[in-house]
């Protein structure tokens, strides 16, 4: 006899809960099977092609792409690619830094608003995080443009040639990616500071007279899970992001998002694009990995 | 209220400052008469009045829309019966932790390694049927993937935090399966569900990597078209574009607030 | 919920499309950007009735790209350049062309008939050529010499100012190629590994913006914000003509490229017919002579000559002299060795 048992109230059989789990998962699983977890396979697979002297992909194995991204190209030993993938590392990681170092005091000072106008805050560093980061990034071009004091003063001290935008270069790409992910840090770390027991904050205030060991040990504990969720929000995609340096960097900077997008445009080569795709699927996992390790319960969403 | 060191404060306003700087200055020279330079010209509505006769421009905007309706509907649905599937019902814990990976991989990978597995993905499909040319199919196709898993973890959340007791409740009245979802746990949902649909839409509108490596000729969207004008020439009419485009955002945001403040 | 719904059909009757009237046939063609009178579509439609509809790209390689993602079955018409007609033809990506369509054929001036690459017009029909070369302001650089060192040699930094690349494989490899004693074409590795690395030495220095595609490099001299760039001769002439006391072209002493772009039907065209219409079309006399009055190219075809503007008829930056005719070089494909130019090129932009 089929072992009964009672799930939500209701008396049934395992056999059968697990059917009606399964026609509820059914559809959404299998979508993702198909469009998602079949085509990575697909791009793993295809890494190990190579390009065809025309065509993007020919079906010849070997670890040529895997060869040419760790550097043994034609030329020697070329270490380019390693070296975009720790740019890219860099970028990202002093991106985070950044926008949680100006996210902290801003989210202080909305908690500190009365009533009302933390909304009108908050809704003011909402609509920047909603806005198309197309639009974000290129209106930095007018920002930057030679006409303007920034880049008048950066011309003066020599930086630039004179006449020139502030645009395109390192600064300018950084500029791009912490305006672009300033929000994406911001507010999950409001979440965690509304909540934060101002008590405990005063007590450490009385014990320590370091203002900066009131924070670390009063302040950044409480804030952690918040902090957490918007530093994986903002380094992961930050490694892979490709439309800030492309419109700010001038290929100048580039980072893997833009090697990635070369080799699936102009340089019509889809197998070395697919290896350098795993490898920046690696470095997601090892951020991930580092991410889970820290971490205790913390929900994403 | 709390008193603030004045550093601060002044540490919060440069950084507000920092985030709307470029789209006040995108605002201001969409009204500026000059075509080039930063002279100011006076103030002018017509960049504005020239979008609306671009036919390329409405048509981005139409298909932006009609990819965000289509897309947000379809991975709603789909999202919202994953959720439920996820977590209604009693599954092994390696079963659990091997969906909940699945379902967070969208989430957490750099979206243009998912582009670049559709493009293959895509690419191979060809083969089979000619449907999958780069186009709005496509395109729907890769944001419903990504929209899915973002839906399905809020309505998700949504459903724990509704807890057992409600179901239980209906269940000890001998309310069947289908009654129970359709007359109480839907309805009680329906804010989690309404949370993750406007997720997904604003997502999708924003989109810029997935829809640059699957559009096709015909389905240009707003912000593919602004990408290939900006690395042409910058015109004035591309910041009326921009400054609406923020506008609209605005009163989404806005919408949005009063939407789930209700709820 | 019901909210959501008035506000979404609001959205919806905002952005009204216009474009619903898909019953119409269209000729839809893929071109390099700012290279036609814009008054052109409407003058084809109402010659033959069929509607025009433009999608635009900045280089070969970009319009290559798409076409192998899909873009086969989408456009009626591109223009690619000579050296990449190979590539089209081993992929079977464009299809033969109808001669019986194209009456007006016989305006080619013959050199275009029997080009090496498509020798009797199989594939494809003439549409404009040009070469590359560079693009200054006068009025922002000084002493200026005729050598690409004005922007590949650092002593020449503060004379010249900011300038932007072209971001064209071939083009900008070339070039550097010829600036350092080597063959436009080459392909030896050793050669274009010293190419790549030059280029990424200049592309380092703080003069140099970075690569531009297409019309980028030269929007951004007219508009000022970069004192020179890599162009194409039409783009740059066609800005010269309003503001000649301010900017200039030149092909530099080393040699630079020059290059016919042709008109093809890719392989599964949706309006073949219409396609050819177009082509048949610009083969006219005025209309070839309208086109290239606009754009500042050089026309391929002997009937459209006599309606030439006469100036350009004589401006050697338009249809270059004996003497710059030594210096220009056609790209050549590479077959498989394209491979090894792509990755030295990878190697120069990724650097």
């Amino acid at each position: 006899m089929t072992r009964l048992l009672v799930w939500y109230g209701h008396l049934t059989t395992r056999r059968s809960l697990t059917r009606q789990g399964l026609l509820f998962l059914a559809s959404g699983m299998l979508w993702l099977m198909i469009f998602l977890v079949l085509p990575g396979l697909v791009l793993t697979i295809v890494s190990f092609a190579t390009r065809g002297a025309y065509a993007p992909m020919e079906w010849d194995f070997s670890l040529e792409n895997y060869k040419r991204l760790l550097g043994f190209s034609l030329f020697g030993w070329t270490p380019d690619y390693l070296f975009i993938l720790w740019r890219s590392i860099v970028v990202a990681f002093i991106t985070t830094l950044v926008s949680v170092i100006l996210s902290y005091p801003l989210c202080f000072y909305i908690v500190a608003r009365p009533g009302r106008g933390r909304y009108l805050w908050l809704t003011l560093v909402i609509i920047p995080f909603w806005t198309n980061m197309v639009i974000r990034t290129y209106a930095w071009f007018l920002i930057l443009a030679p006409e303007l004091p920034f880049a008048k003063l950066a011309s003066f001290l020599g930086f630039i040639p004179p006449g020139a935008p502030l645009y395109p270069n390192a600064f300018a790409v950084y500029l791009g990616m912490v305006s672009m992910f300033l929000p994406f840090v911001a507010l999950p770390l409001y979440a965690s500071i509304e909540r934060l027991d101002w008590t405990l904050v005063e007590a450490a205030q009385d014990l320590y007279s370091s203002r900066v060991r009131v924070f670390t040990q009063a302040i950044l504990p409480q804030t952690l899970p918040g902090l957490s969720v918007g530093v994986i929000l903002t380094f992961v995609p930050a490694m892979g992001m490709f439309v800030v340096p492309d419109l700010l960097g001038g290929a100048k900077y580039m980072l893997v998002g833009n090697l990635i997008q070369q080799q699936f445009g102009a340089s019509r080569d889809w197998p070395f694009g697919a290896a350098i795709s795993m490898g920046l699927m690696v470095l997601t996992m090892i951020s991930l990995q580092l991410y889970r390790r820290r971490s205790k319960e913390i929900e994403f969403v | 209220m709390r008193r603030v060191h004045p550093i601060i404060t002044v540490m919060a306003l440069f950084t507000m400052g920092f985030l709307y700087l470029p789209l006040v200055g995108v605002a201001i020279f969409s009204v500026n008469q000059a075509r080039r330079g930063f002279v100011w010209r006076g103030f002018t509505l017509d960049w504005y009045f020239r979008l609306f006769d671009n036919e390329f421009i409405l048509e981005s905007a139409w298909n932006t829309l009609l990819l965000a309706v289509i897309s947000t509907l379809i991975a709603t649905v789909l999202g919202t019966v994953l959720a439920i599937g996820l977590e209604r019902f009693p599954w092994s814990r390696r079963m659990n932790t091997t969906l909940d990976v699945i379902l967070h991989i969208p989430v957490v990978i750099p979206d243009i390694i998912l582009a670049a597995a559709l493009v293959v993905a895509f690419g191979l499909l060809r083969y089979i049927s000619s449907i999958f040319e780069p186009g709005l199919l496509n395109m729907i196709i890769g944001h419903i993937t990504f929209q899915i898993a973002f839906v399905a973890l809020v309505v998700r959340s949504r459903l724990v935090s509704l807890g057992r007791d409600i179901e239980e409740a209906g269940r000890d009245l001998f309310a069947s399966s289908w009654y129970l979802l359709r007359r109480i746990t839907l309805p009680l949902l329906l804010p989690g569900i309404v949370a993750g649909a406007m997720l997904a839409f604003t997502l999708s509108l924003d989109d810029f990597v997935i829809s640059f490596f699957t559009a096709g000729p015909e389905s240009v969207t707003l912000p593919l078209y602004i990408y290939a004008a900006v690395r042409r020439d910058v015109t004035p009419e591309i910041h009326a574009l921009s400054t609406l485009v923020v506008l609209i955002t605005v009163v989404a945001v806005l919408g949005t607030e009063r939407l789930t403040r209700r709820g | 919920m019901r909210k959501l719904g008035v506000l979404f059909a609001i959205l919806a009757l905002l952005i009204v499309g216009p474009h619903l009237a898909l019953a119409q046939p269209e000729l839809k063609i893929f071109i390099w950007s700012e290279y036609m009178d814009p008054e052109m579509p409407d003058q084809f439609e109402k010659a033959t009735g069929v509607k025009v509809r433009i999608d635009l790209y900045e280089n070969n390689e970009e319009m290559v790209a798409k076409l192998q993602a899909g873009g086969v079955s989408q456009y009626d018409i591109i223009v690619p350049s000579d050296y990449i007609m190979p590539l089209l033809i081993n992929q079977k990506l464009i299809q033969p062309l109808d001669h019986a369509k194209i009456p007006n054929l016989k305006n080619l001036k013959e050199i275009f008939t029997k080009t090496s690459y498509d020798p009797g017009n199989k594939w494809s029909v003439a549409w404009q050529w040009g070469t590359v070369g560079l693009m200054y302001r006068k009025d922002k650089v000084k002493n200026f010499e005729n050598t690409w060192a004005m922007l590949f040699d650092p002593k020449h930094d503060a004379d010249m100012g900011s300038f932007w690349l072209i971001d064209s494989v071939r083009e900008m490899m070339g070039i550097v190629l010829l600036y350092q004693g080597y063959d436009f074409n080459s392909t030896v590795p050793q050669e274009l590994k010293e190419a790549a690395d030059l280029l990424i030495t200049i592309k380092k220095r703080k003069n140099c913006l970075g690569f531009k595609p297409g019309v980028g490099g030269k929007n951004d001299v007219v508009a000022g914000t970069a004192n020179a760039a890599i162009v194409y001769n039409g783009d740059a002439i066609r800005h010269i003509t309003e503001e000649p006391d301010v900017l200039a072209f030149t092909i530099p002493k080393e040699g630079s490229e020059i290059w016919y772009d042709s008109m093809c039907i890719p392989a599964k065209a949706p309006n073949p017919d219409a396609a050819h219409k177009w082509i048949n079309w610009i083969l006219e006399p005025e209309v070839g002579a309208q086109l290239s009055n606009y754009n500042q190219y050089a026309t391929p075809n002997q009937a459209a000559m006599p309606h030439i503007t006469p100036e350009d008829l004589k401006n050697p930056g338009i249809y270059p002299t004996e003497d710059i005719m030594k210096v220009l070089h056609f790209t050549k494909d590479l077959g498989k060795d394209n491979k090894i130019m792509d990755a030295a090129w990878t190697r120069a932009k990724s650097h």
